[in-house]
C-alpha cells in the first residue's frame, strides 16, 4: 500500500515538474514577442492592466464602484485610443516596481511624482501634472511656521519612500517616516508629531474647511515637482501615451477632463 | 460618535466585502489543505527514502520561511523571473496565488499533525490487524484513521483558528481582504479619510468568526470523546 502510494506520489511530482517545463517553453515564446513590442503584448491581452492605489482626485471610486479622476479617466481614453479595455488593479504602492516588472500590472497611472528611484527603474512617460511638497501645520500654529527656516525646530512625520522625505532629508529636519501620506496627516492631528510633508494635490483635497482635517492647513512649499505615468523599462507604450497626451491636450480633452477633477490649473502643456 | 453613526454604513459595506474575501480565502485553503497534508504526511512517513527526505526538506523550508515571503514568491517569481505572469495582475489572479500560497503552507502543517496523530496509534493496534489478516489499506481505514482524527482535533482547531487571522497577510500581494479594506479609511476612501475606527473595527469580524470556530470545534471534539 505505502509502495504503491510512493510510487504515486513520484509520479504526481515529476508530472508537475514537468508540467511547469511545458509552460515555461510557453513563457519564453510570448515575452520573445512582448520585448519587441508592449504594444502588442497589451493589444493581444486585449486589456491594459492600470495600477493604481485610492488616491482623490487622481484615481478614486464613485458611487456605483467604478474607477474615476483624472488619472482614471486619461487611462480609460487612453486604453480606447489603443483599441484595449482598461483594467484597474488597487496595489500596494511600496511594490509598484515589482508589479511592473513581474508583468501583473502594464503601467502606473496615479499621481506618481518623477523621482530619481522612479524615472531609473520604470520607462516614463512625460510630465503631466504640476505639484509641490507641501508643509501640513495645525492651523493655530500656522503664522509662525511660513518659511523654510521656521522649520528647524518642529519633529516632522512623511510617507516612507516619498519625495516628501527626500526633501526634510535635503533640508535636515527631524522627522519620522510612516507608512503613507494620510499616516502623516493623522500623525499631526494626533499631536505626535508637528508637521507633515505632503503632495500639495492631496492637500487640497484633505485638508482644510470641509474635510476630515479642518483643524489642519498647509503653509510652505518645499519645492516643485512633476507628476508622470510609468512603463516597463524599454516599454513602446511610453512613446503612445507621450503622442496621446499631446493630441488630447491640443485637442482641450485633457483641460475638460482636468476640470471635472478641479486640477486643471496644475496640468502641463503637452 | 455622530460622524461614526454616518459613516458606518458605508464602512460596514466595505468590510463585509474585504470579510467575504477573508472567509473566501479561509475556506479554500482549508479544502485543499486538508487532503493535501495526508499526501504530505505519507510522503514523509514513506519507507521509500528519497521520497522521504524529499518531502521532508519541503516541509522543512515551507515552514522555516514566514508565510509572508513566500507569498511576494509565489506571486511576483513568475513575472519577474520566467517572464510569464501566470497569476495574471486582476483581483482573481491574486486571489488564486494567495490561495496556492496559503494551501502550501497550511498543508506542511496539517501533515506534521496528522503524523503525529497516525504515529500516537498504538502499535499494537496495527500488529492485531495484521494478525486478523487485514491488509495495509484496511488496517489505516478501519483502524487508525477515525482514531487519528480524534487525536488531531485539538492541534487542528488551533491551526485553523490561527488560519483565520494569518488570511490578513494576503495584502501584501495586494488581496483586498478585510484589513485592507479596513485601513483603506486611513488614507481615503469612498469620501471618509484618516478614520481609524474602522481599522480596529476588522477585529470585531475576526472574534466573532472565531467564536463561531471555536463552539463548532468543541462540539466535533465532544462527538469523537467515544474513543477512549
Amino acid at each position: 500500500m505505502k509502495k504503491i502510494l510512493a510510487l504515486m506520489l513520484t509520479l504526481v511530482l515529476t508530472l508537475s515538474l514537468t508540467a511547469c517545463g511545458d509552460s515555461k517553453e510557453d513563457k519564453d515564446a510570448s515575452s520573445a514577442s512582448s520585448e519587441e513590442s508592449d504594444i502588442a503584448y497589451v493589444k493581444d491581452k486585449g486589456s491594459l492592466v492600470i495600477g493604481i492605489t485610492d488616491f482623490e482626485p487622481m484615481d478614486y471610486k464613485d458611487e456605483s464602484g467604478e474607477w474615476i479622476g483624472f488619472d482614471a479617466d486619461m487611462a480609460k481614453a487612453f486604453a480606447e485610443s489603443l483599441g484595449v479595455e482598461a483594467e484597474f488593479v488597487e496595489i500596494d504602492w511600496d511594490n509598484k516596481i515589482m508589479e511592473l516588472d513581474g508583468k501583473t500590472i502594464d503601467c502606473v497611472w496615479n499621481g506618481m511624482t518623477l523621482t530619481d528611484e522612479v524615472t531609473s527603474s520604470m520607462s516614463c512617460s512625460n510630465a503631466y501634472c504640476n505639484n509641490a511638497q507641501i508643509v501640513i501645520v495645525p492651523k493655530d500654529k500656522a503664522d509662525q511656521y511660513q518659511d523654510t527656516d521656521s522649520l528647524s525646530d518642529l519633529t516632522f512625520a512623511v510617507e516612507a519612500g516619498s519625495a516628501g522625505e527626500e526633501q526634510v532629508k535635503a533640508l535636515d529636519l527631524n522627522y519620522t517616516a510612516v507608512k503613507a501620506q494620510a499616516d502623516a496627516l493623522m500623525e499631526v492631528a494626533a499631536g505626535t508629531s508637528d508637521a507633515a510633508v505632503i503632495d500639495s494635490l492631496m492637500a487640497a483635497a484633505m485638508v482644510g474647511e470641509g474635510t476630515s482635517y479642518a483643524d489642519l492647513t498647509y503653509t510652505v512649499g518645499l519645492n516643485n515637482e512633476e507628476y508622470g505615468v510609468g512603463f516597463r523599462k524599454g516599454s513602446d507604450l511610453t512613446k503612445a501615451l507621450n503622442e496621446f497626451f499631446s493630441s488630447s491636450y491640443k485637442s482641450g480633452s485633457m483641460t475638460t477632463c482636468a476640470e471635472t477633477y478641479g486640477v486643471q490649473a496644475a496640468v502641463i502643456e503637452q | 460618535m455622530e460622524q461614526i453613526l454616518e459613516q458606518l454604513p458605508i464602512v460596514l459595506k466595505a468590510l463585509n466585502i474585504g470579510f467575504l474575501q477573508t472567509l473566501k480565502l479561509f475556506f479554500v485553503t482549508l479544502i485543499g489543505a486538508f487532503p493535501l497534508g495526508l499526501v504530505i504526511a505519507f510522503g514523509s512517513m514513506s519507507r521509500f527514502k528519497p521520497l522521504s527526505y524529499f518531502t521532508k526538506i519541503i516541509v522543512w523550508i515551507i515552514r522555516g520561511t514566514p508565510l509572508m515571503i513566500q507569498l511576494l514568491i509565489i506571486y511576483y517569481f513568475p513575472g519577474l523571473v520566467l517572464h510569464n505572469p501566470v497569476w495574471g495582475g486582476g483581483e482573481t489572479g491574486r486571489f488564486v496565488a494567495a490561495s496556492v500560497s496559503f494551501i502550501l503552507n497550511y498543508a506542511c502543517y496539517f501533515s506534521e499533525i496528522y503524523r503525529g496523530g497516525i504515529q500516537g496509534v498504538p502499535v499494537g493496534q496495527e500488529e492485531a490487524g495484521l494478525v486478523l489478516g487485514m491488509t495495509r489499506g484496511q488496517i489505516f481505514l478501519k483502524i487508525t484513521l477515525l482514531q487519528m482524527i480524534k487525536r488531531i482535533v485539538p492541534p487542528m482547531s488551533n491551526e485553523i483558528i490561527t488560519l483565520v487571522k494569518d488570511t490578513s497577510l494576503a495584502r501584501i500581494i495586494a488581496l483586498q481582504e478585510i484589513i485592507w479594506a479596513g485601513q483603506a479609511f486611513m488614507k481615503g476612501s469612498q469620501g471618509i479619510s484618516g478614520a481609524i475606527w474602522p481599522l480596529f473595527f476588522t477585529a470585531v469580524y475576526y472574534l466573532i468568526c472565531n467564536g463561531m470556530l471555536t463552539v463548532l470545534l468543541g462540539r466535533l471534539e465532544k462527538k469523537l470523546d467515544y474513543f477512549k
